[in-house]
């Protein structure tokens, strides 16, 4: 209790510094690039395109009852935010080793960074997937999406998966820098986690018993929560909202446990 | 103010070299195991000394001594393996220049990034931000990328970013010899005013010339140990003897 008391003001101390890396990761990224800051939203609308014309065009896949590319939208744009953020965040610590090296920072600073990093630009590509549900309503995809007022549920779903996120990344960033082999084992989970996930078939087209298994998954829970209030316009159940925080402040419990736990031995390995 | 008991630090030279194949070897060859120990490497053994507020304190020592180490212990860095370190104020750490640079943002988004890596607030780099840029002077290339400044211009402008505070505690390791010699006498006034006004000093030198001219008080460290604390000229003279003789 009393490291997270600590942690906390820590926390308010260096926000400063987060809030300037989290900037200078923006800066980084778009520098070079004519249309800039632009491509945070240009992106993600020509890559759910691609996906679009490839999954229902091509493989024509199809979710029955349901307005698939919005259904496929949600799946790929909330575990790509995952799948990216994780990422970054268990390489943060790697990569900031000069500066961990001669000046005091808490470390925990880095995986969080990354974190919102990535969630702002999940924001924005948030902003494409809403302009799909409206097309919705012009015809786009067999069903219309009605916006209705469990959309309001939404930044619950979407905090619990940060947590989640971040949890994972600060366990990910503390093994990474014991053991590098990390960086190739964590690529190839995440390819598999991708495929176990539900994000582009239906959790019903497996037989029964693996139903079961994957609805352990804490990413189908945060992906069905979402999916449930945008396709079907209903609320999730009391449980699936429970099991959303429950997942995501486990993970994150664990995840600062062992972070805290290791970080003085960073400096050692790295 | 800085109250070092007993400090003691181990590396673990091998560490790097521990790969699947010798970790295996390892857990069933006795004698590996035994090298393994001989990589154990103390940096610092048993280090104590005191430090008083507005000391100014010399260290010296040959190359790989420990007293770069020494400096990482006391402002935080790293944690010793055994000993305690108090530290009664805060900090502003010199001990790498230019740390916290990213060499693709401009000049002046690096000031506010490594003031930020510095513990400044945003308030406290707006104030002081003009006031940097005069004493780096850098005024005419604050639009420019890092990485297109010379070593002389990125030390320049990490210093008087670093310097930008009055710190209680002021840990340099080897910078006075930063930029051009205007340069270098500007930072060196600095440093003085600093001291003047009573900040602590803890400086890691080769040049003997300033440590003899800054300082009130000289550790000598060599191979993690202290052989002598003291008069600054005294010590001076006994380690220049000793570096000579060997």
């Amino acid at each position: 209790m009393k490291t997270l008391k600590g942690m906390f003001a820590n926390f308010k101390r260096y926000s400063f510094l987060m809030k300037q890396l989290i900037s200078r990761d923006f800066k980084v990224k778009y520098k070079r690039s004519v249309l800039g800051v632009l491509w945070s939203i240009l992106q993600p609308i020509l890559m759910m395109t691609v996906m679009a014309i490839v999954f229902s065009q091509m493989f024509k896949f199809k979710v029955d009852g349901t307005n698939y590319l919005v259904y496929l939208m949600t799946g790929i744009i909330m575990f790509n935010y995952f799948s990216e953020a994780s990422n970054m965040a268990m390489s943060s610590v790697v990569t900031n080793f000069t500066l961990i090296n001669k000046v005091y920072i808490p470390k925990y600073i880095f995986p969080i960074s990354k974190c919102l990093f990535v969630g702002i630009n999940f924001l924005l590509t948030l902003i494409p997937w809403f302009g799909i549900i409206i097309l919705s309503y012009f015809g786009l995809g067999e069903y219309t999406c009605h916006i209705n007022i469990w959309y309001l549920v939404l930044p619950y779903v979407f905090i619990c998966l940060f947590m989640f996120t971040l949890g994972i990344g600060l366990i990910t960033a503390c093994i990474s820098v014991f053991l590098r082999d990390m960086f190739y084992i964590y690529g190839i989970i995440l390819t598999i986690w991708n495929y176990l996930t539900p994000v582009f078939y239906s959790i019903e087209i497996l037989p029964a018993n693996l139903q079961t298994i994957f609805k352990f998954n804490p990413l189908y829970i945060y992906l069905t929560g979402v999916r449930t209030i945008v396709l079907s316009g209903e609320c999730p159940e009391l449980l699936q909202i429970l099991s959303m925080f429950l997942y995501g402040f486990i993970t994150l419990i664990i995840g600062l446990f062992v972070f805290k736990k290791k970080q003085d031995k960073f400096i050692y390995y790295v | 103010m800085i109250n070092i008991e007993n400090v003691s630090m181990k590396f673990n030279l091998g560490i790097e070299a521990g790969s699947l194949k010798e970790t295996f070897i390892a857990l069933f060859d006795k004698k590996r195991r035994i090298n393994k120990e001989k990589n154990e490497f103390w940096a610092l053994k048993n280090i104590s000394f005191n430090v008083e507020k507005g000391e100014v304190v010399g260290i010296i020592g040959s190359n790989g001594a420990g007293k770069s180490t020494l400096l990482k212990v006391i402002s935080g860095v790293m944690k010793p393996t055994s000993g305690k370190v108090e530290v009664a104020g805060v900090i502003s750490p010199m001990i790498e220049l230019g740390a916290g640079f990213d060499p693709e943002l401009t000049a002046r988004e690096n000031i506010y990034l490594n003031g930020a890596v510095l513990g400044y607030s945003k308030d406290f780099i707006d104030k002081k931000f003009n006031e940097i840029v005069e004493f780096s002077e850098l005024k005419d290339f604050l639009e420019v990328p890092v990485k297109n400044f010379s070593s002389g211009m990125t030390a320049k402008l990490a210093f008087s970013i670093a310097t930008i505070v009055n710190p209680e505690i002021l840990i340099v390791d080897e910078i006075l010899s930063v930029g051009d010699i205007k340069f270098q006498e500007k930072s060196k006034n600095k440093m003085m005013s600093m001291i003047n006004g009573g900040t602590t000093v803890l400086f890691v030198s080769h040049s003997l010339e300033s440590i003899k001219e800054l300082c009130t008080k000289v550790v000598w460290i060599e191979h993690g140990e202290i052989i002598e604390i003291g008069n600054s000229e005294e010590i001076c003279d006994k380690y220049l003897k000793y570096q000579l003789n060997n």
